[in-house]
């Protein structure tokens, strides 16, 4: 009983994604007819077309630079701060910790024309390096505050044992502190990256061409133009935003969910 | 190897003083014991000489260096904790090796020295595992290991067996007692354990409320109170303290009277008697020191501990392991007068006869 509950919900799940990759693989009139169709007829035409006609390659080399340099500036940031939000006491550390979190709230579109103005300045504009920096600045604090969460659940002994062992403050953050809080710091990295990938607004201000037009913005580029709206281009390119996401999901599955539950409960 | 030294060493948080001008010299090799109640400041002296809490007044000095602005991982000392505080990342060879690692000590030279400190616990079959994959007992020797190591100038442990069950803590009480006897490191133990702080102590330092009641060896210590708060905290159960009056050479309170002769204490109207459970013992005389009915009784196999209820006091009496008697059928009591402590029931001191 509880498999077909299971079958039936992971069959509900995966629906979408099936009936995406079902467009994608078939001609672009057979989308379109009304009747419905009952063997549809395989066909890579959409496919050639995104690769030949479209700069897919670029879009794609975009989003992975993007989404890996945001996530590296990201940790390279909010691992010390966390720790220092984490463990050191000093004035005004909970209202720095408060601000830090507080920069999550704003709505985009507040930030909308500073930021265009100073990437426009820095001559960063349909630049892939804008790109990391925007996609770095909006995940920092979530970043910074799940790794915080998980330092915080971190017995104080370990450290107090290290500086008696002789450790100075960067030998016990490298050597202890990363290793042991690396299920936290994958599980900020796995959530900064479906963030970043999905990001369209900051994406659309700053990308104006090929040079860093990402896949969430390039999908945008198939309902214009004089072609009409293309089902099964959007489709696929779609499921090339989504599957790489999807399996690194399942790869560390068992790190995420015990990040996710770190914070909340005290083993 | 140190001597430490610790001079008006003082600690408060805001409104709170965890640590009340304390004074006390740590001789070299010596094996000193901080024994008190939760909340009594021993763990937090013990974490001032450690370097992982600041003074808030006082000098501690390790040897001829005044340590107070020398940072933890420059004093040399190496510290056990109740918590064991291994690295879960690493394997039992790494976190032994740790410290050497962190004072660049020739790597040829870590492995010999990582495998002796673990043999030294017996636990050279068990390098290659992380601490999760450790039992609680195993665990601790791992902590241990990694503290004889470096042959530190003293080591520091804080309440290490109390998460040990109790057959386990008295084989490691026995193991610690060599290990610090074989390497001659002066060592400072925190416990709230009398029977940790009796069996492993050269001294016993008896804290309360942040302040040292008294410094002595343990047979000091148990023979020789220097007040109501050490002779009620050592001893199990521990001491009996009546509080009563003296006339005439005699020391009389409701269902108590004892003749002191020859006298030990002048005559006062108040008065505090301390007597042991072991100096008591039941009597069959018309005149007894104590008469009551048994409260409670206890059979523990090898002594039966005994509950004598008198008019307004609980009297605990250490009999016979074959003792029995009814409850609340009378009793008389007699006690060894050459073993009576007699306490200033407001200051709590001693009053030496």
């Amino acid at each position: 009983m509880r498999y077909i509950i299971l079958l039936t919900w992971a069959l509900f799940c995966l629906a979408p994604v099936l009936w995406f990759l079902s467009i994608g693989f078939r001609p672009r009139t057979e989308i379109i007819t009304p009747q419905p169709i009952y063997f549809p007829t395989f066909s890579l035409d959409a496919w050639q077309m995104i690769w030949h006609d479209w700069p897919m390659a670029s879009y794609l080399r975009n989003s992975v630079l993007a989404i890996i340099g945001s996530v590296v500036i990201d940790l390279v940031l909010a691992i010390p701060a966390a720790y220092s939000l984490a463990r050191y006491s000093y004035r005004g550390r909970d209202d720095i910790g408060f601000y830090i979190l507080s920069t999550r709230m704003m709505a985009p579109a507040i930030v909308a024309i500073p930021i265009f103005f100073l990437f426009r300045n820095l001559g960063l504009l349909d630049t892939v390096w804008a790109l990391m920096l925007v996609f770095a600045a909006v995940n920092l604090s979530l970043v910074t505050w799940i790794i915080r969460s998980y330092m915080l659940d971190l017995p104080h002994e370990i450290e107090d044992a290290a500086r008696t062992d002789g450790a100075s403050d960067l030998s016990i953050l490298v050597l202890i502190i990363i290793p042991v809080c690396a299920p936290g710091i994958i599980t900020a990295s796995v959530i900064a990256a479906i963030f970043a990938i999905n990001e369209f607004f900051f994406t659309l201000l700053i990308a104006s061409t090929q040079n860093s037009y990402t896949l969430s913005v390039a999908l945008a580029n198939f309902t214009g133009g004089s072609d009409g709206i293309i089902y099964n281009a959007i489709a696929l390119v779609a499921f090339l935003a989504f599957a790489p996401v999807f399996l690194l999901v399942l790869a560390i599955q068992h790190h995420l969910s015990r990040g996710l539950t770190m914070g909340a409960v005290k083993g | 190897m140190a001597q430490i030294t610790l001079k008006s060493v003082s600690k408060s948080w805001a409104a709170v003083t965890a640590v009340h001008n304390v004074d006390l010299r740590i001789e070299d090799e010596e094996f000193m014991v901080f024994l008190g109640p939760s909340g009594c400041g021993k763990t937090t002296t013990m974490r001032m000489i450690a370097g992982l809490t600041e003074l808030s007044s006082g000098e501690i000095w390790i040897d001829d260096e005044l340590v107070n602005d020398i940072d933890p991982r420059d004093r040399d000392v190496a510290m056990v904790f109740q918590s064991y505080a291994l690295y879960p990342n690493m394997t039992v060879y790494e976190n032994i090796r740790f410290p050497l690692r962190m004072r660049g000590v020739k790597r040829r030279q870590q492995a010999a020295l990582v495998q002796k400190a673990a043999d030294m616990v017996e636990l050279g079959d068990y390098l290659h595992r992380k601490p999760g994959a450790l039992s609680g007992g195993q665990r601790q020797r791992a902590a241990l290991a990694r503290a004889i190591v470096r042959h530190p100038r003293a080591f520091l442990m804080d309440e290490p067996l109390s998460n040990l069950d109790a057959k386990l803590r008295s084989s490691m009480r026995v193991q610690l007692k060599r290990v610090q006897k074989q390497l001659k490191i002066t060592t400072v133990y925190v416990t709230h354990d009398q029977v940790e702080a009796m069996t492993l102590a050269d001294r016993i330092v008896i804290m309360n409320h942040g302040e040292i009641q008294q410094i002595g060896t343990p047979d000091e210590i148990y023979n020789n109170p220097q007040n109501t708060f050490v002779a009620g905290f050592i001893g199990s159960p521990p001491m009996n303290l009546l509080s009563g009056r003296i006339e005439n050479g005699h020391f009389i309170a409701a269902g108590i009277h004892v003749d002191l002769t020859p006298a030990t204490a002048a005559d006062t109207s108040d008065i505090t008697l301390g007597i042991r459970p072991e100096d008591l013992g039941v009597v069959k005389t018309h005149s007894p020191h104590i008469t009551g009915q048994l409260y409670g009784i206890e059979p523990t196999g090898d002594v039966t501990f005994l509950s004598v209820k008198t008019d307004d006091s609980i009297i605990e009496v250490k009999a016979d392991r074959d003792f029995r008697q009814a409850l609340d059928s009378d009793i008389a009591i007699q006690l060894d007068t050459t073993r009576l402590y007699f306490f200033d029931p407001h200051t709590g001191l001693r009053i030496q006869s």
